[in-house]
């Protein structure tokens, strides 16, 4: 039994790709099989983000219009056997796949993964409607920002009517410094104003940054936003996983600092 | 290749035969012969439009293709007879590269363009260039077709290299049958290909395919050789994954202000990428 999730978000730059290489590479750790399709056509990034750019010779628009079989144009993974990339054309664009031939790809590497991830462009133009085509359950990305989730509101409602049956938020870049200062929204806002299931947290971590640069990404690392993506791996897998504290980076001296402040 | 096989047909071949051989494809040919053609051609063709059953008749020379059009026949119709004709015969023509002229009937650009589209939508000719109907039309076609044989039978003439002048930048892409030489930047996600050799005036950072048919003798030159894909023939090589190379690269890129040119080249089914000396150049 494969699933196909869609990580979208409407707005740009809020993470999907970020979360599309996390989740893909933590699954591909908890030993299952997992493909990754870039469907950003003309605009791609996760090749880079997965540090797999020197590899790509054949991809999707290749695949979609024949010129080779899926098997040439998905690129295995540095670390993991078992984890897989299908990158996209950056020279055409998002007018060379129809929903239709996305459907018939995916329906083609059902056979062989246990999870296909598709990370979606940014909008709601031909990009998003070829990668929801085929999906079964979609990620929405957004960060606690009134543009980003007005954003994530309005794919809510596209999704809904696609009949995409499970729907699932991972707030990201998450402050706490800034939350707990009341300058920006708690995950639990986001959560109440969107109203569907919070699946994962994400803080706002430079770790994220540098490996995003180095081409690795870091999910199961000892850093926080290493942490919440592999909980969020964890709970599409079905577990019931608490959400993490957010605040244990708070040193001892900001702690102090803060007694200070109180006092 | 295509136009060398009309020329065989109309050369080697007897008249009847290849009358014969292309007459269920090309109707209208049974009844004007290849001789026929200079008279018409001299003549009025009005008069033709006249006494024609067929609104249009297409009929090859040595060079390429002419047709003759129904003068009085409603534009929209021809296109579709034109279409018609074209898909039927279109197994005959297969990719040819041709030539085309038009005859019996004035055409305005727009109409000339729309017949054109309608040619290539229904076939896979390319067509090279228009012929206007003037005497001097075949000498003309002859001289386009011999300069495009030329051109595919040595690609990597230098007289036939393209230039191209700026930055490519991601998702821009060029592609040549000869050389190409880039004043500028190859930046990641462009990508530059041909069939012969590349010379790069600038930093490469993108992909870069030289001797695209298998040439494994094609070389690829640039001021500074960091491209993410490199392939020169049928041997490709990818950067290494550790951006290693890179960073020491730009320090020192800082420290010398003109890098070392490098030329890539293939060499017993690898690519060695060698800074750009004299000697190596001789052996090339």
């Amino acid at each position: 039994m494969s699933e196909v999730i869609v990580i979208t978000s409407g707005k740009g730059g809020v993470g999907k790709t970020t979360t599309t290489a996390n989740v893909g590479t933590g699954l591909a750790q908890m030993g299952k099989k997992v493909v990754l399709i870039d469907t950003d056509i003309g605009l791609r990034n996760l090749d880079v983000v997965m540090g797999l750019e020197n590899r790509i010779v054949y991809t999707l628009v290749d695949v979609v219009e024949g010129n080779c079989r899926i098997k040439q144009a998905l690129i295995k993974d540095k670390k993991y056997p078992e984890l897989y990339l299908l990158p996209t054309a950056q020279t055409r664009d998002k007018s060379a796949v129809s929903p239709d031939q996305m459907q018939a790809l995916i329906d083609e590497l059902r056979k062989d993964f246990d999870y296909i991830l598709l990370d979606c462009p940014a909008g709601i133009e031909q990009g998003f409607k070829n990668a929801i085509a085929g999906a079964d359950r979609a990620l929405i990305v957004t960060t606690p920002e009134v543009s980003a989730i007005r954003d994530a509101d309005r794919i809510i409602g596209l999704l809904e009517a696609n009949e995409t049956k499970q729907l699932d938020l991972i707030v990201n870049r998450i402050r706490m410094d800034m939350v707990k200062k009341g300058d920006m929204m708690t995950v639990e806002d986001v959560r109440e104003i969107l109203a569907i299931n919070l699946i994962g947290a994400v803080p706002d971590d430079e770790h994220v940054v540098i490996s995003t640069n180095q081409g690795e990404p870091l999910v199961g690392t000892d850093c926080l936003a290493g942490q919440a993506y592999q909980n969020i791996c964890r709970r599409v897998l079905g577990e019931d996983v608490p959400f993490l504290n957010m605040e244990i980076k708070a040193g001892v001296f900001s702690k102090l600092k803060n007694l200070f402040k109180k006092s | 290749m295509i136009p060398a096989l009309f020329w065989a047909f109309l050369s080697v071949v007897s008249r009847n035969n290849f009358i014969k051989k292309t007459g269920k494809c090309i109707a209208g040919l049974q009844r004007i012969c290849y001789t026929d053609f200079h008279r018409i051609n001299a003549g009025n063709a009005a008069l033709w439009g006249k006494n024609m059953s067929q609104p249009v008749i297409i009929k090859s020379n040595k060079y390429g293709l002419h047709l003759i059009l129904d003068q009085s026949m409603p534009f929209d119709q021809l296109l579709d007879a034109v279409a018609g004709k074209f898909r039927e015969s279109d197994k005959f023509f297969k990719d040819a590269k041709v030539a085309v002229s038009f005859e019996g009937r004035n055409l305005t650009q727009q109409e000339e363009t729309m017949l054109i589209d309608t040619i290539t939508g229904n076939t896979s000719l390319e067509i090279l260039c228009v012929i206007d109907n003037d005497p001097k039309q075949e000498d003309y076609m002859k001289k386009q077709i011999e300069l495009y044989q030329m051109s595919i039978q040595s690609p990597y003439m230098e007289s036939g290299t393209h230039f191209y002048r700026g930055t490519l930048r991601s998702g821009q892409a060029i592609e040549s049958e000869t050389g190409i030489v880039v004043v500028g930047d190859v930046n990641p996600g462009a990508s530059v290909s041909a069939n012969g050799s590349i010379v790069i005036l600038g930093t490469v950072k993108g992909n870069v395919y030289a001797g695209l048919g298998g040439d494994e003798s094609a070389f690829v030159v640039a001021l500074d050789m960091d491209p993410i894909q490199i392939r020169i023939g049928d041997i490709l090589a990818k950067s290494p994954d550790k951006p290693l190379r890179r960073r020491r690269r730009r320090r020192s890129t800082k420290e010398s202000a003109s890098p070392v040119p490098q030329i890539a080249f293939a060499k017993d089914g690898m690519i060695c990428i060698e800074p750009l000396s004299k000697e190596l150049l001789n052996d090339i």
